[in-house]
């Protein structure tokens, strides 16, 4: 790489052999290799935030592949101007919504079965594990105000870096990082003193 | 409260480590001045802490980049691009394909639905069978089509086919409950008006009679609830009528002259055979097929012959059962909700008017759906009227059905021996016509003399004789005489009918007097 291309870049970038974005020049460059790298290297994020974010382990994987495979054949067309990162999580959480708006739809063509019926503390028992309770309440928050406080409390997302993978503003996940923990305190506040509240 | 709300959300934004340094200050001040800030303050760490314990670390995939590659290199495949263009691309296919045929078979479209139609039409064609037929016609409804344009349709006089023109002129026919009302009689008593001998009686019968065939093709039915209706029978009903009134002409003469009006008298003889033949001549395949889903017109060949030679072969299979006849009397068009179609596609089928109500169906045709054969015959429409009202005096006497016994007096009847029938043949007795007219007028009398009813009871026999003296010519008188007990059973047996009929019987007896009586 000479002077000139260096020059020629569109962000100046602290670059490095291992960084993201000489990763993605060599496979735009033509080396596939490097993709597989990007893949190893933020396969367990996604898959982790796509856990979170959809509360259980049965699509984790099936998404996952989807998210690469969007990143594959995307990849060619990558700015540069945000990190890579911010550019696959956003991709990873609106696969993740995809998949819950899919599933959504497929549970109106679904007999209605009062098992489902959701209540989070309905079937607390002595041998309920209190992480369980908690999975259940948070699962119950609608989407824009859990996926934000799985970002920040398990992930350690920044606002900013949350504003950005969920494209809207950093005041705005501010407000719902908030209005989801007041939530999910009314929702937790009868087992209060199980929880140590 | 909304400040501490706000205040509550910095504490939030605080724990991230989110807060600028003037709001940390701020916040951070607050929550030593505030006892429900620093509970906040630990229920929210509480609560981060339980959410962060609470997911546990997701097992590593093991094979993910295999399965990765795997999953690319497949989608990078002409297989996959196929796939996805797939749908588009059979679509344009077909899309150019139906292009094709239709630019070189411009007419597949009609093609396929003229060939529905006919299929339709011969899903109702199917099976069709001669509806007059099964009407078991006779005689009397053949002359009551001729000159009143109905024909029953079914052996019970139940439903009638009416054909006609309205005031425009165009055809139309109509089917309807008749209400168990029916023209009894009309034949005889023109017969009886044109004055016939029996052999002239005879012929007319004959003439009549052989219509039977040729109008029994004209009006076919099948289990579909579907009516072919020729329209040659409208031509039909007019040679008969022709054919009747030509007949009558030549043997009747004067009576005839009396009865119909001139222009219709001086139908030429000659003439009338010809329409005649030229009815006969004349076999249009095409029918008016009236079904519950449509009314059109289509050619349909039906074979008389075949068809009696398959109903005279079951009729001998089933001589014994009879079923099968019995199921061909029984036809009834049913007014329902069948043909409720009709009413909604009113507007659709512009050829034809259809008038529907729950005891009729009215078709109109106008002239362009129609072919019906022009026969130049004079107007007969208003020779119903004509002929009922040269008829409507001839009362009609219905003998019973019982042996004259031949004595001393020639009107020696056995009531007893055998009940009469009242559905029996009508047949004009001029004698026992003149009987009854001649009682009736006596009882008339009495009554015009005020007699009470009892006194007229017990001493009828004796006035009646009186009276008899007085006004009838010997033969009579010395008839009367004999038939006085005979007569005073006959009114006690058919007490309920001479009441009905009294009332025509005085119109009509002073006609008789004059006319006929004098004769005898």
């Amino acid at each position: 790489m000479d002077f000139e291309e260096k020059e020629n870049m569109p962000q100046p970038q602290i670059l490095s052999l291992d960084d993201d974005f000489s990763l993605i020049k060599s496979f735009i460059d033509g080396d596939e290799s490097a993709f597989g790298e990007l893949v190893k290297r933020h396969k367990e994020k996604v898959r982790n935030i796509i856990y979170l974010t959809l509360s259980n382990t049965n699509a984790i994987d099936d998404i996952a592949q989807e998210v690469f495979i969007t990143v594959f054949k995307n990849l060619k067309s990558f700015r540069f101007e945000s990190q890579f990162t911010t550019w696959l999580y956003r991709i990873t959480i609106n696969k993740c919504k995809d998949h819950l708006r899919k599933t959504k739809i497929r549970k109106i063509f679904l007999p209605l079965n009062d098992d489902e019926e959701y209540n989070v503390l309905s079937s607390i028992n002595e041998n309920t594990d209190i992480k369980q309770i908690v999975r259940n309440a948070i699962a119950s928050l609608p989407d824009k105000l859990r996926i934000p406080i799985m970002l920040k409390d398990l992930e350690g997302f920044s606002y900013q870096e949350i504003a950005d993978t969920m494209n809207c503003e950093i005041g705005t996940i501010k407000s719902r990082i908030f209005r989801g923990r007041e939530t999910l305190k009314n929702i937790l506040k009868p087992i209060e003193k199980e929880l140590m509240l | 409260m909304r400040r501490f709300n706000k205040d509550k959300e910095l504490l939030s934004a605080y724990l991230d480590g989110e807060l600028s340094s003037a709001e940390k200050s701020y916040i951070e001040e607050k929550i030593k001045s505030s006892l429900e800030l620093q509970k906040e303050l630990e229920d929210v760490k509480k609560l981060k802490e339980l959410t962060n314990s609470s997911y546990d670390k997701i097992p590593e995939s093991q094979y993910f980049e295999t399965r990765l590659f795997a999953n690319l290199n497949s989608k990078n495949t002409k297989k996959y691009n196929i796939k996805k263009w797939l749908p588009i691309t059979s679509l344009t296919l077909v899309t150019l394909g139906l292009m094709l045929i239709l630019k070189f078979n411009p007419n597949l479209i009609n093609d396929i639905i003229d060939q529905q139609k006919s299929n339709l039409a011969g899903f109702y064609k199917e099976n069709l069978q001669p509806l007059l037929y099964a009407a078991d016609l006779t005689n009397e409804d053949i002359f009551n089509f001729a000159v009143y344009k109905e024909l029953p349709l079914d052996a019970a006089n139940k439903q009638i086919l009416k054909l006609g023109n309205d005031s425009a002129g165009t055809e139309f026919f109509e089917i309807k409950n008749s209400g168990g009302v029916s023209k009894s009689n009309n034949l005889k008593s023109f017969v009886t008006a044109l004055d016939l001998n029996d052999s002239e009686k005879e012929m007319m019968d004959s003439i009549i009679s052989s219509y039977s065939d040729q109008l029994s093709g004209l009006v076919l039915v099948n289990d579909k609830n579907s009516v072919a209706i020729n329209p040659n029978i409208w031509n039909t009903r007019k040679v008969i009528l022709a054919d009747i009134l030509a007949f009558a002409k030549k043997h009747a003469g004067q009576n005839y002259i009396k009865i119909l009006p001139k222009q219709v008298a001086e139908i030429d003889n000659n003439s009338i055979q010809k329409f005649v033949a030229d009815s006969r001549s004349i076999k249009p395949n095409q029918y008016i097929f009236f079904t519950p889903d449509s009314v059109f017109e289509d050619n349909f060949v039906f074979d008389v012959k075949e068809f009696k030679g398959r109903v005279d072969e079951l009729k001998e299979k089933l001589t014994a059962l009879n079923e099968n006849r019995n199921s061909l009397n029984e036809f009834k068009i049913n007014f329902d909700s069948t043909y409720e179609n009709h009413k909604k596609n009113v507007d659709k089928t512009m050829r034809y008017k259809i008038f529907i109500n729950k005891d009729q169906i009215k078709v109109n045709l106008p002239d362009i759906a129609v072919n019906i054969p022009k026969i130049n015959l004079p107007d007969f429409d208003s020779i119903a009227s004509i002929i009922e009202e040269a008829t409507r005096n001839m009362n009609v006497v219905v003998p019973p059905n019982v042996p004259v016994v031949v004595g001393k007096n020639n009107f020696n009847y056995n009531y007893n021996t055998v009940k009469p029938r009242q559905n029996k043949k009508s047949e004009v007795n001029l004698d026992s016509l003149i009987q009854r007219n001649n009682v009736e007028n006596e009882l008339k009398n009495l009554k015009q003399n005020k007699l009470p009813d009892n006194q007229l009871k017990n001493n009828s026999g004796a006035k009646l004789n009186d009276s008899l003296l007085m006004h009838q010519n010997e033969e009579l008188k010395r008839e009367m005489d004999n038939l006085r007990k005979e007569l005073q059973k006959f009114r006690n047996e058919f007490s309920q009918p001479k009441q009905d009929e009294s009332g025509q019987s005085k119109k009509s007896n002073q006609n008789l007097r004059n006319s006929d009586v004098k004769e005898i």
